[in-house]
């Protein structure tokens, strides 16, 4: 295989999915243009980072669920009820920032466990049980902060999603630590992949052409320097982009390497073939949902810390954020289909667009509609594709 | 009961006891009712290695709550079961495949969003530490498997929606030789598809059996049932209606007695 017919195959074949990286550097373009290269200035694309990693973190876990053919609108109320222990516990108690942060977690884990009871074993639609959890939720925020909000945090507690790393190793302008995390992290990247590769060669497995797969990776490469650049830039390497980081690369092995993963696809595409070839459908959703609420608490942690407080009215709508990820991100609504890494790049469509209108000081209605609208388009491309590969059996 | 296998004159793999030959699966006076309704009465169901057994009868005969209850879908009401001459329960699927028992179901079951690698090991995937997937290894092994049964399979990295009929067939048939099994249950594999993709799943399943493994086979279809199977097992209003030598019976026979034209008299050969 060419070079060139590998690049077209690879558009080609997976159109859905690579449609989505395309749009993405489309709509990069198209706001560095209207922004006069303001959206990604050092200074902004920090702030992007940090204003979108709790819907980013959210969305890793709603791409397993979705995928796995359910759905979760409880996260939002959930990031509220884990963000007001944590408040509760080191601001009202004066316990230290990690407990806090400790008993989230354990109040994510046990909704997650909750609802993961309902839906798995109970057998009631996950619609249903999450939009109880929603209200049952925020009823409990409510309860637990006594309908006032509670700030500030201890300067530790800021830093999870307010706190840089930088000036370790120095730098003139730009900070070198920053770099070298990047520089590292790529290096850990390429290899991965060569690694890969070769082990797809030893059995006797289709790879793409070693020039293009040298142009993949200097691409790769190329993008996230050039973005880990203007982080350093800016104020240095954000805590949280490293929280952000580990949780991508930890739960895309999880979906594509694992059993588990596996079997989440298994059950999104056809329930029944799943439970006849002996998969533990009660089990595997119910982790999913635990999982789920696991990520939803690390999200209200990071929530909690960037606003320095807990409200009652936190983390209001943030469900729908992080469901229109991964719609935009290539899932599927019939489940089945979807990746963590499609979510990202969704959550970062709906961020880019965001953060790019703010700048150019369109009205918040505007703001609202355009969202809807990309969401509408992108789900109705899914079915367009659909509809193509059907027609094409 | 069904007297001696009708077909003779080949080698048997040794199954503990060795003579006299000793069926793969031995299902004696097995009844199951649906509430009211009586499913199978007294049924009595064997099949030996090296052998393709059809399982026909009219709508409602009791042939896929039969076949439900060899893959452990269903439990019987009464009756014995014995897996090479031992005494067995199969309470549930994953028990049934523990004991080598493979189905393909009508609807095939298999997950259109993955690959044919992953739909063949789904649900007894290789793992490296328990939880991380070997898909080299798998891949490795399907090819093996398709390549074995002349399957007419493109890309073991297909994903299932890109097949046709057939191939979806021959993929659901492959997954049934994951694990060794020792019997592989049929229900309706030729219908809806086409006479060239039938002719496909047919060599299959004399594959199978060429394989060594005891074939059940459950059709509507006269003419597949006759091409393919050894013996043919007639039931009727859950009722055992006959048994035939494939080779020998006529299709009229066959057909009096699913219709129940003839009936049959335990003990005897219904021609």
């Amino acid at each position: 295989m060419t070079a060139v017919a590998g690049l077209k195959e690879i558009f080609t074949r997976n159109l859905r999915t690579s449609g989505i990286y395309i749009a993405f550097v489309a709509i990069i373009g198209l706001f560095t243009i209207l922004t006069d290269g303001m959206l990604l200035s050092p200074g902004n694309l920090t702030n992007i980072v940090l204003q979108y990693s709790y819907i980013l973190i959210l969305a890793i876990g709603m791409v397993i669920v979705i995928i796995a053919g359910h759905i979760d609108l409880s996260v939002g109320s959930v990031v509220a009820l884990t963000g007001a222990v944590s408040a509760v516990v080191v601001i009202k108690n004066g316990a230290p920032w990690w407990l806090g942060v400790l008993v989230a977690l354990a109040v994510g884990l046990a909704v997650g466990a909750w609802q993961g009871f309902w839906v798995a074993y109970v057998g009631i639609p996950a619609f249903i049980v999450t939009l109880a959890g929603m209200l049952l939720f925020r009823g409990m925020t409510l309860q637990v902060l006594e309908n006032i909000s509670l700030s500030p945090f201890p300067g530790e507690y800021q830093k999870i999603a307010g706190g840089f790393l930088n000036g370790i190793l120095g730098g003139n302008g730009f900070d070198v630590f920053t770099l070298v995390i990047f520089a590292l992290a790529l290096v850990g990247y390429g290899v991965s992949q060569f690694r890969s590769r070769q082990a797809r060669i030893k059995y006797q497995q289709t790879v793409e052409a070693f020039p293009l797969f040298v142009l993949k990776l200097v691409l790769i490469s190329a993008v996230v320097m050039a973005f880990g650049y203007q982080l350093s830039r800016s104020r240095g390497l954000p805590i949280v982009l490293i929280i952000l980081g580990v949780l991508i690369m930890a739960y895309t092995i999880v979906t594509t390497k694992t059993v588990f993963g596996r079997h989440v696809y298994a059950i999104g595409g056809n329930l029944h073939a799943a439970q006849l070839s002996g998969v533990k459908v009660r089990k595997i959703n119910f982790w999913i949902f635990v999982n789920m609420g696991f990520l939803a608490a690390v999200a209200g942690v990071v929530y909690s810390s960037r606003s320095n407080g807990a409200q009652p009215g936190a983390g209001n709508m943030f469900e729908l954020d992080a469901i229109a990820a991964c719609f935009i991100g290539g899932a599927s609504t019939t489940g089945g289909v979807g990746r963590v890494t499609g979510a990202m790049v969704g959550g970062l469509i709906m961020g880019v667009m965001s953060n790019g209108m703010q700048l150019m000081g369109i009205d918040q209605s505007v703001q609202q509609m355009v969202k809807g609208l990309v969401l509408l388009l992108a789900v109705a491309f899914d079915i367009y594709n659909k509809r193509r590969a059907g027609a094409a059996r | 009961m069904t007297g001696a296998p009708v077909h003779d004159g080949e080698q048997v793999r040794p199954m503990g006891a060795t003579a006299p030959r000793v069926p793969l699966l031995a299902m004696k006076q097995i009844t199951k009712r649906f509430n009211a309704v009586e499913a199978l009465v007294g049924v009595d169901f064997e099949v030996y290695a090296h052998e393709v057994v059809a399982l026909v009868g009219d709508n409602g005969a009791g042939k896929s709550t039969l076949a439900q209850i060899v893959s452990g879908v269903l439990t019987p009401d009464s009756g014995i079961i014995e897996l090479a001459g031992e005494p067995a329960t199969i309470p549930n699927p994953s028990a049934a495949h523990a004991a080598g028992i493979a189905t393909v179901f009508q609807d095939l079951a298999l997950c259109d969003n993955l690959d044919v690698t992953a739909n063949l090991f789904l649900g007894r995937e290789a793992t490296a530490g328990g939880s991380f997937l070997r898909d080299g290894e798998m891949e490795q092994t399907t090819k093996r498997i398709l390549r074995d049964l002349n399957s007419p399979i493109p890309s073991v990295k297909t994903q299932l929606h890109a097949l046709s009929g057939g191939q979806r067939q021959s993929v659901a048939i492959a997954r049934t030789l994951i694990g060794n099994p020792r019997i592989v249950v049929l229900d309706e594999p030729t219908a809806a598809l086409s006479v060239a993709q039938t002719a496909e799943v047919l060599t299959l399943i004399e594959r199978l059996r060429e394989l060594g493994l005891g074939v059940i086979l459950i059709s509507h279809n006269m003419v597949d049932v006759r091409a393919v199977s050894d013996r043919i097992e007639v039931l009727r209003h859950g009722r055992n209606n006959g048994s035939f030598d494939a080779t020998t019976a006529s299709y009229e026979s066959i057909l009096a007695a699913i219709t129940g034209a003839t009936s049959y008299i335990k003990g005897d050969r219904a021609y």
